[in-house]
C-alpha cells in the first residue's frame, strides 16, 4: 500500500509516494537519482550501500524507507559543501584508494560516520569500523591509508 | 427440492467458470430511472450503446439490448460486472413527466407515519379514523443471494431459481419469449407459503432474455442489487380502511376501500424490453370485480368494496386474503390502541361467532395475554424492545361456506433491536379451529411449516427449528404453541414431512390464507414494541431501522439513543461488568441460520462508536488473522496449519456476497460468542470465539459498527482442507459442549481494577491464550498450570507467559509494557513473527490498556514491577560473556561474521542499523526449540510500523539448509552457552522452509 512520506535527504525535503516497506536504497537510487550508495549484497553484509542517518552509518539496503522519516539522511552526494569536498573524500583521492570503486561509497561513508563519533580514532578503531565493509579488488591497503589520512594519522610509512 | 438446490441448480456453484464450457454469466444494467406507479410504467429511454467501450475487455463480452433492457454477458461474473461498469450507455433523461422521486422514497412513505397517510377527525358521535395499508409489488430477493439460471435453446426454456409464484413466472416467461407453456420448464423451488412475488422472478426473466440472445445458459447472481426493482415497482395494493367510533369505543361504521389493485406486477424485463405496452397494465382494475373480501366481524354499518381485479389475472387468492387480512387486523389494532382499548376485547365485541370467541379466549389464556401488554424488560440489553401483538382471521372454505371455514388466532412476542433493526420472533401462540376432524399432530406440523414460511420473508429471520413445540425448548424463549381444536378437514392431502418445498407448493392456494393473521400479528407486535406502525410489509431489519430513525425526531427516541451512545464512552471495564447480564439473557436461536440483511448504512453508527470499534478491532488483532499473505486487510485467506488440516481465515469486510455484509448484529454476536456462522454452521475454534465470548456488549456493538463501516472487498477464501473427522462441522457442537464457556468476562473482585482490566483484554479480545496456551489433542486450549504455558503457532513458538518462561533475564511488568508498546525490550529482544502485528495493533490502544495487559501478564509470571539491578548486571554479564566465541565452531563463526556481524556485533561505534538487543539476551536462543531462530534467519524480522522492532532481511534465498543449521547451532553455543545443544536442527530447518514456501506461495 502506497503512502506519501516526507524524507530529508542531503538537507533537502522530499515528498515521495511509496510503499513504506521499500528499502531506503531503492528510494535513493530510483526515486531521488542519488546513485552514490551502491547495491551490493542486499542483505546488509557488504556495506556498499552505506549512508548516514543522523550522522550514524546505516545500511540502506535493509532499511525500510519509513524508518527514516523524521531523520536526516546523508548520501555520498551530500558530503561535499560549497567550500569543497569532504576531507574524507579528499583523502581517498589523494591516496588513489580505488580499484573498481564499487565499495568506495561504503568505505567513505563509514569513515565519515566514525569521524563523526570520534574525530581522532586510533588505527585499531578505524580497522574495526571498516571490518564489515567488503572490497573484492584487494585495495585494502590504499583504503586504510586514506582513512588514516582523513583521521589525521600523518605517519605515512606504516599502514598496518 | 430444498433450499440449497434452489441456490445452486444443476451443479452450478459459486465459482464462475463451472457452468460448463458453454455457460455464461450475466449482469443487467437498469435504466437510471424506471418506476411503476398506479399501473403506469415509465423509464428512461436508451438512446445509444457504445459497444466499443467494452470490446477490448477479456471474458468474451456480449452486450444484450432489447428495447430499454440492457444486459452484459461474459465468461465470468467478474468480467461481466467489470464490463457493465465500463459499458458506455446514453439514456434520455426523464423530463417530461417531471416528478421523479428519489430512490427509496416510495418505501419510506409507507413504512412509517406520514402526514397525508393518516386522517383523524372528530366525528359527531365519537372519533373517525382512516388508515392506508400497502402491499409491495415485490417482496425481497429471497432468503439469501443465489444463482438464477436460464437456458433458452431449441425452442424451449429451462429456468432454475427460487420463486414464490411459479404460475405468474411462467405466464411472464411465455409473454417474454412467445414460447408455448409446455416448452417452459421451471426447476424452481416454490418457497413455502410465499407472501408475494419476489425478485427471483425478475432475475429469471433477465437471465432468460440474455440466454436467448447469446444462445447459451446464462446465470444471474440474485442479490441485494435487486432491491432497486423492489423500490421501482412500488406498491401493488393499497387499501384504505376507515371507522367511526361511538362514545363507548365501539365501531359504528366501517369502510374498506381498495385504492389500488395492481394485483400481480409483471417482471421488470417485460416492461423494459417493450413486450408489455407500458400503458396497458391497469387493465386489471377495469375487469370484472370479484366478491368483496370476507370480514369475520359485524359492525352496524359496514361497507366492503370489492377489489377491482379478476381472479384470472390475480392468480393467487391467498395473497389477496393476506393483504386484506393484514389491513383489517392492523387497522383494528390501531383503533384499539388509539381509543385505549384492549385489542382483543375490541375484536370480541364485534365478533358474533361462538367458535371464534372460544378460540380467541383459549389462545389468549394460553399465551397469558394481559392488557396493556407488559413487556418484560428484565434481562434485556438496552437496545432491545419487546412487544406483543394479536391478530385473528376467519375464512370461508373452498365452497364459500363460512361456518365450515377456518378460524385462527395468533399472538406473537417479538424483540426489536433498535440499533440494528433486527426483529426476532421469540414466541408464537397460534390457535386454529378448522372443523370437526382432529389430527393435532398433523396440524401442528403444518403450522410449524407454514409459520416458518410466513415469518421468513417477513422478518428475514427464522425461528429455530429445534426449539419447536411443547417438549422441545424447555424453558427456552422460542416456542410455538399450536392450539388445535375440532379440526374440520384434513388440511391437505399429503402429510408434511421435513422441509420439502415441493410438497408445500402442492397445497391449495386457499391454505395460504389460513396464515393471514401472520402478517398483521407481527406489525401489531412491532407497534407494541416500538410505537411505530408499519402499514406495509416486509418488516426487514433495514426498514425497521429506517423507520425507527425516522420516528426518532418526534418521539425523542433518537435523543435517547444518542445519550446512550455518548454514555458508553470509553469505559471498558464498566461496560464489561454491566452489559454482561443482558447478553446472558439473550438467547439467539441455536444453530439456525440468521437471515441476511442489507449492509447497514455507513452513517448508522456514530463516529465515536466506529472509532471505539476500531480500537476493539486492534485489541482483538482481527486483521492479523483475517488478512492473507500480501492481501487486503480483513479480506481473509490466511492459511492456518493445524494438526487437523489447513484452515483459511474468512473475509470479514462488509461485502454481501463473500464477506459479512449481510450479517445482522445478532448473527455477528452469535459468531463472536458461540462460534456459529450466520448460516448456522459451526466455526472451527482456530477462530478464538472462546476468548471473544468474554467481550462486553458495548464493545461488541462498536466492533460490529466499525467492521460494517469499512470498505467491502469481494474475496472468497479457499476452502478448508481438513482431515476426517474434523471436516464435520457439526462435531464442533460437541466440542463446544466440552470446552466452550460462553459466559462473558466477570471481574475478580479481590483483584485491582488494573488487573481486571488487563484480564478482560488479555483473556477476551486480546485472546493471548489462543496462541500462548498449549492445546489438547482435540484442539482445546488447556487451562490450569498449562494456561499460557506456550505453544507452537504457524511454525513459530509462542513462548510461555507464565512461570515457565525461559527468558534468560526475568521479565518485569515495566519490560512487558515496553515490549508490548514499542515492540522491543532492552533485556529480552524484539517482537517478531506473528507477534509483530500484534504489537502494531496494540500501538493503537491507550497507554492505560497496554499497561493493564502488562500488569496481568506480569501477574501470571510472578514478575517484579521494574527491572532490578540484579537483572541488569546479570544481563551485562551475559553480553560480556558472548563477546568472543569460545565454541570453536569455525564454519558457524565464518557465516556469522559474514552475514550477521555487521548488525549483531557491537564494535563500540554506534550505527543506525545495529540490532539494539544483544543476541545474548534473546529469549529465542534459550528456548527448548530452535523454531523461532530458524524462522528469523529464513524470513527475517519485519514490522515497518513499529519503530522499535527494526528490520532484518531474510536469508532463505542466500543460505542453504545446511548453512542455516550450522549457523543456528553456532548461535546457540555462543549466545546461550549454558543450554544444551538443540537436537534435530537440520530437520526443523528443512521442515520450516517447506512450510514457509507453502504459505508464502
Amino acid at each position: 500500500m502506497t503512502r506519501t512520506l516526507t524524507l530529508t535527504v542531503n538537507r533537502q525535503s522530499h515528498r515521495i509516494a511509496v510503499a513504506p516497506e521499500t528499502t531506503l536504497l531503492h528510494v535513493l537510487r530510483n526515486d531521488l537519482a542519488l546513485n552514490g550508495p551502491k547495491y551490493g549484497c542486499g542483505l546488509g553484509e557488504c556495506g556498499a550501500c552505506t549512508v548516514l542517518v543522523d550522522g550514524l552509518a546505516a545500511r540502506a539496503c535493509v532499511l525500510p524507507v519509513a524508518a527514516v522519516v523524521g531523520h536526516e539522511v546523508t548520501t555520498l552526494e551530500g558530503l561535499a559543501t560549497a567550500e569543497g569536498l569532504d576531507p574524507v573524500q579528499v583523502a581517498f583521492i589523494e591516496e588513489q584508494a580505488a580499484q573498481c570503486g564499487y565499495c568506495l561509497n561504503g568505505m567513505i561513508m563509514s569513515v565519515r560516520a566514525l569521524l563523526n563519533h570520534d574525530p581522532h580514532p586510533s588505527k585499531q578503531a578505524i580497522r574495526a569500523a571498516l571490518e564489515h565493509n567488503l572490497c573484492r579488488c584487494g585495495t585494502h591497503v590504499e583504503i586504510l591509508k586514506a582513512a588514516y589520512r582523513a583521521a589525521g594519522h600523518d605517519d605515512e610509512g606504516e599502514c598496518v | 427440492m430444498n433450499g440449497s438446490a434452489s441456490r445452486r441448480p444443476t451443479g452450478i456453484d459459486r465459482r464462475p467458470g463451472s457452468l460448463g464450457g458453454e455457460g455464461r454469466f450475466g449482469v443487467v444494467i437498469r435504466p437510471p430511472v424506471y418506476r411503476l406507479r398506479d399501473g403506469t410504467f415509465v423509464c428512461s429511454r436508451l438512446l445509444g450503446v457504445d459497444r466499443n467501450s467494452v470490446a477490448a475487455l477479456p471474458g468474451r463480452i456480449e452486450v444484450v439490448i432489447e428495447g430499454n433492457f440492457v444486459g452484459v454477458v461474459a465468461t465470468s461474473l467478474q468480467a461481466a460486472r467489470e464490463a457493465a461498469r465500463r459499458l458506455h450507455l446514453e439514456w434520455q433523461p426523464l423530463t417530461a413527466t417531471g416528478d421523479s422521486p428519489p430512490r427509496g422514497r416510495a418505501l419510506e412513505a409507507e413504512s412509517s407515519r406520514h402526514s397525508g397517510n393518516t386522517v383523524e377527525t372528530a366525528a359527531p358521535q365519537g372519533r373517525y379514523l382512516t388508515r392506508h395499508y400497502g402491499w409491495p409489488s415485490r417482496m425481497r430477493w429471497g432468503d439469501e443471494p443465489g444463482w438464477v439460471v436460464a437456458d433458452h435453446a431449441h425452442d424451449r426454456l429451462d429456468v432454475w431459481g427460487p420463486t414464490a409464484t411459479p404460475t405468474l413466472l411462467k405466464r411472464d416467461l411465455m409473454a417474454l419469449t412467445g414460447l408455448p407453456q409446455e416448452t417452459i420448464d421451471l426447476h424452481c423451488t416454490a418457497q413455502a407459503s410465499g407472501i408475494g412475488r419476489h425478485c427471483g422472478d425478475d432475475a429469471a426473466a433477465d437471465a432468460t432474455l440474455m440466454s436467448r440472445a447469446v444462445g447459451r445458459p446464462v446465470a444471474v447472481w440474485l442479490d441485494a442489487s435487486y432491491v432497486r426493482d423492489v423500490e421501482s415497482l412500488g406498491q401493488a395494493q393499497r387499501i384504505a380502511v376507515s371507522a367511526e367510533l361511538n362514545a363507548q369505543g365501539a365501531i359504528e361504521r366501517y369502510r374498506n376501500r381498495q385504492e389500488l389493485a395492481g394485483s400481480d406486477t409483471p417482471v421488470v424485463a417485460l416492461w423494459l424490453s417493450g413486450v408489455l405496452d407500458t400503458q396497458r397494465h391497469d387493465d386489471g382494475a377495469t375487469s370484472e370485480p370479484v366478491s368483496p373480501p370476507f370480514s369475520p366481524y359485524t359492525f352496524r354499518d359496514q361497507r366492503l368494496a370489492a377489489p377491482g381485479v379478476s381472479r384470472e389475472v390475480h392468480g393467487d387468492d391467498g395473497v389477496l386474503e393476506l393483504q386484506h387480512g393484514f389491513a383489517r387486523e392492523s387497522f383494528l389494532d390501531e383503533v384499539a390502541r388509539t381509543s385505549g382499548q384492549d385489542p382483543v376485547a375490541l375484536r370480541l365485541r364485534h365478533l358474533d361467532d361462538r367458535r371464534g370467541v372460544e378460540l380467541i379466549e383459549s389462545v389468549t389464556r394460553r399465551a397469558g395475554w394481559v392488557w396493556p401488554t407488559k413487556a418484560n424488560e428484565e434481562g434485556l440489553s438496552a437496545d432491545v424492545n419487546r412487544g406483543r401483538g394479536f391478530a385473528y382471521a376467519q375464512l370461508p372454505d373452498r365452497h364459500g361456506r363460512i361456518d365450515e371455514g377456518v378460524r385462527s388466532a395468533w399472538i406473537a412476542d417479538i424483540e426489536v433491536n433498535r440499533i440494528t433493526g433486527d426483529v426476532s420472533l421469540t414466541r408464537l401462540v397460534v390457535g386454529q379451529d378448522s372443523g370437526p376432524l382432529v389430527d393435532t399432530a398433523q396440524l401442528q406440523e403444518i403450522l410449524q411449516q407454514r409459520v416458518l414460511g410466513v415469518a421468513r420473508p417477513l422478518l428475514a429471520r427464522e425461528p429455530s427449528f429445534d426449539e419447536w413445540g411443547e417438549n422441545g425448548g424447555g424453558e427456552s424463549q422460542s416456542k410455538l404453541t399450536a392450539e388445535t381444536r375440532d379440526v374440520a378437514r384434513a388440511p391437505c392431502s399429503t402429510p408434511m414431512k421435513g422441509s420439502d418445498g415441493e410438497q408445500v407448493s402442492a397445497l391449495s392456494p386457499l391454505d395460504e390464507a389460513d396464515l393471514s393473521p401472520g402478517v398483521a400479528v407481527i406489525a401489531n407486535a412491532l407497534f407494541d414494541a416500538t410505537g411505530v406502525r408499519f402499514r406495509q410489509p416486509p418488516f426487514t431489519a433495514p426498514r425497521v431501522r429506517q423507520a425507527l430513525q425516522g420516528e426518532c425526531g418526534t418521539s425523542g427516541s433518537e435523543a435517547t439513543a444518542g445519550r446512550r451512545l455518548s454514555r458508553w464512552r470509553w469505559r471498558w471495564l464498566a461496560g464489561a461488568a454491566v452489559a454482561t447480564a443482558g447478553a446472558a439473557a439473550m438467547l439467539w436461536p441455536w444453530k439456525s441460520p440468521i437471515a441476511p440483511v442489507a449492509r447497514p448504512a455507513a452513517n448508522l453508527y456514530s463516529a465515536e462508536t466506529i472509532e471505539r470499534g476500531r480500537l476493539v478491532a486492534e485489541a482483538g488483532d482481527c486483521a492479523v488473522c483475517h488478512t492473507g499473505q500480501g492481501g487486503i486487510d480483513n479480506a481473509g485467506g490466511r492459511a492456518f496449519d493445524t494438526p487437523f488440516g489447513t484452515l483459511y481465515s474468512t473475509n470479514i469486510t462488509p461485502d454481501e456476497a463473500t464477506g459479512i455484509g449481510n450479517w445482522s448484529y445478532a448473527a455477528f454476536e452469535r459468531a463472536m460468542r458461540h462460534g456459529i456462522s450466520r448460516d448456522g454452521r459451526h466455526l472451527y475454534p482456530a477462530f478464538p470465539y472462546t476468548a471473544f465470548a468474554k467481550t462486553s456488549d458495548a464493545d461488541m456493538q462498536a466492533l460490529y459498527a466499525y467492521l460494517m463501516a469499512q470498505p467491502a472487498v469481494s474475496a472468497e477464501p479457499p476452502a478448508n482442507e481438513l482431515s476426517f473427522p474434523f471436516n464435520m462441522r457439526a462435531l464442533m457442537a460437541g466440542w463446544n459442549a466440552l470446552y466452550h464457556d460462553a459466559a462473558p468476562f466477570r471481574p475478580d473482585p479481590s483483584r485491582s481494577d488494573l488487573y481486571n482490566r488487563g484480564a478482560y483484554l488479555a483473556e477476551g479480545l486480546g485472546h493471548c491464550s489462543a496462541c500462548h496456551s498449549p492445546r489438547n489433542v482435540l484442539g482445546a486450549e488447556q487451562g490450569g498450570e498449562r494456561y499460557l504455558a506456550g505453544a507452537l503457532v504457524e511454525g513459530w513458538e509462542a513462548p510461555p507467559l507464565n512461570a515457565l518462561s525461559r527468558s534468560p533475564i526475568p521479565w518485569s511488568e515495566e519490560a512487558l509494557y515496553r515490549y508490548l508498546r514499542g515492540g522491543e525490550s532492552e533485556l529480552h529482544g524484539v517482537a517478531s513473527g506473528p507477534m509483530a502485528p500484534v504489537v502494531a495493533g496494540l500501538g493503537e490502544l491507550p497507554e492505560s490498556d497496554v499497561r493493564a495487559i502488562a500488569h496481568y501478564v506480569a501477574a501470571q509470571m510472578d514478575a517484579s514491577v521494574n527491572d532490578t539491578d540484579d537483572a541488569r548486571s546479570q544481563a551485562q554479564q551475559l553480553v560480556a560473556r558472548s563477546a568472543a566465541s569460545t565454541s570453536g565452531m569455525e564454519a558457524g563463526e565464518r557465516l556469522f561474521d559474514g552475514a550477521c556481524a555487521s548488525c549483531h556485533v557491537d564494535t563500540g561505534l554506534p550505527s543506525f542499523t545495529q540490532a539494539k538487543v544483544s543476541l545474548a539476551l534473546n529469549t529465542n536462543l534459550y528456548s527448548e526449540r530452535p523454531d523461532n531462530v530458524i524462522q528469523s534467519i529464513l524470513g527475517g524480522v519485519h514490522a515497518t510500523n513499529v519503530s522499535g522492532i527494526g528490520e532484518m532481511p531474510g536469508f532463505a534465498d542466500s543460505f542453504s539448509d545446511s548453512q542455516v543449521t550450522t549457523l543456528v547451532e553456532y548461535l546457540r553455543a555462543r549466545f546461550a552457552p549454558g543450554e544444551p545443544a538443540w537436537s534435530g536442527v537440520a530437520e526443523r530447518v528443512s521442515q520450516i522452509r517447506k512450510d514457509d514456501n507453502k504459505t508464502h506461495g
